[in-house]
């Protein structure tokens, strides 16, 4: 029948989502049909399963505020560890290429410090390659 | 949460202090960890997803437009975290362990054990038909039916027409009645 709701309306009957005068009008139609009351007769026994479906996280649940208080925090702390490191790392270069020491002892020195640093980077970086295809990185031991 | 606490609680956190964060999360985290754990169907990815859409949110706050609720703003970040988690892991919806590790609700457990029987049996028909409905339909039906969320909230979180939410909640609910149609459940 051309008067009959649309779906739409008729989710919006449902659901509670229709003005007085509008919800009075589907109730009207769906009393008057057959076929509208086993329509909403369904609906209505599907909404009622959600709501057993309901669940309350409860005694099982552990807040997530201090994963989220940890992410959120360490990276400040690690962005001042780099900052301070480097600005040692830089001062404390600045001051031993601007010394009087022998120009051979600079050079061995120098040689050294960056060979460690070199060898740590290398490692630094095998560890990140392995652990973007470890395929158990998520798993929390 | 009131309105104007929340956003006096997310003006503070806009200068940097997260522990102004801490009651946002507290009381928006059991309905997110709903809305997480319908979507990707377990607790562990759930949790892991609420926990990532948290810290997505703080760090996008100074794009909050402080006259809207935080509340769809926040799921619609949560949302998109989940459809994210199931695309990049290319994990389906899995239910298996989902059911058993919720909670009876207080009314259940004066029910007597046939009757908790009985409803357990329709949440596990249920799980298993929205398992089969598909990403678009479950969502809508979790915001809704699960969640209780409004109309215009449903249409903020998913961006889409306020017009447009009763239709698709329509096909969805229809797809929802085919699966559990399939899977022999007797209406009334």
């Amino acid at each position: 029948m051309h008067d009959d709701p649309s779906h739409d309306d008729l989710m919006r009957f449902l659901d509670g989502e229709l003005p007085p005068e509008e919800h009075a009008r589907v109730q009207a139609r769906i009393d008057a049909s057959t076929e509208l009351s086993r329509e909403a007769v369904i609906f209505r026994a599907m909404k009622e399963g959600f709501q057993d479906l309901t669940f309350h996280p409860g005694t099982y649940h552990r807040s997530v505020w201090d994963q989220v208080n940890q992410q959120l925090t360490r990276p400040i702390g690690w962005l001042l560890v780099v900052v301070g490191g480097a600005v040692w790392t830089g001062y404390g270069a600045y001051v031993f290429a601007t010394s009087p020491a022998n120009p051979w002892e600079k050079l061995a020195t120098g040689a050294v410090v960056i060979g460690i640093l070199l060898l740590l980077a290398s490692v630094i970086w095998e560890r990140y390659r392995e652990w973007l295809t470890d395929p158990y990185r998520d798993v929390y031991r | 949460m009131q309105p104007d606490l929340e956003r006096e609680l997310i003006r503070k956190c806009r200068t940097g202090d997260a522990r102004f964060y801490e009651p946002l999360v507290r009381a928006y985290e059991p309905s997110g960890l709903r809305l997480a754990a319908a979507m990707l169907g377990n607790l562990e990815d759930a949790r892991d997803a609420l926990q990532e859409a948290f810290v997505k949110a703080y760090e996008s706050l100074h794009r909050f437009d402080l006259r809207r609720p935080f509340g769809p703003w926040f799921f619609q970040i949560l949302r998109n975290h989940c459809r994210d988690v199931l695309r990049s892991r290319q994990a389906r919806f899995k239910v298996e362990t989902l059911d058993e590790r919720l909670e009876l609700r207080p009314a259940d457990a004066a029910q007597g054990p046939e009757r908790i029987r009985q409803r357990s049996a329709a949440r596990e028909l249920l799980w298993r038909a929205l398992e089969k409905v598909g990403e678009d339909h479950r969502e809508i039906l979790v915001l809704k039916e699960l969640q209780g969320f409004r109309y215009n909230e449903i249409a903020r979180i998913l961006d889409i027409p306020e017009g447009t939410v009763a239709s698709r909640l329509f096909h969805a609910r229809r797809a929802l009645k085919e699966a559990l149609d399939e899977m022999g459940a007797e209406f009334p």
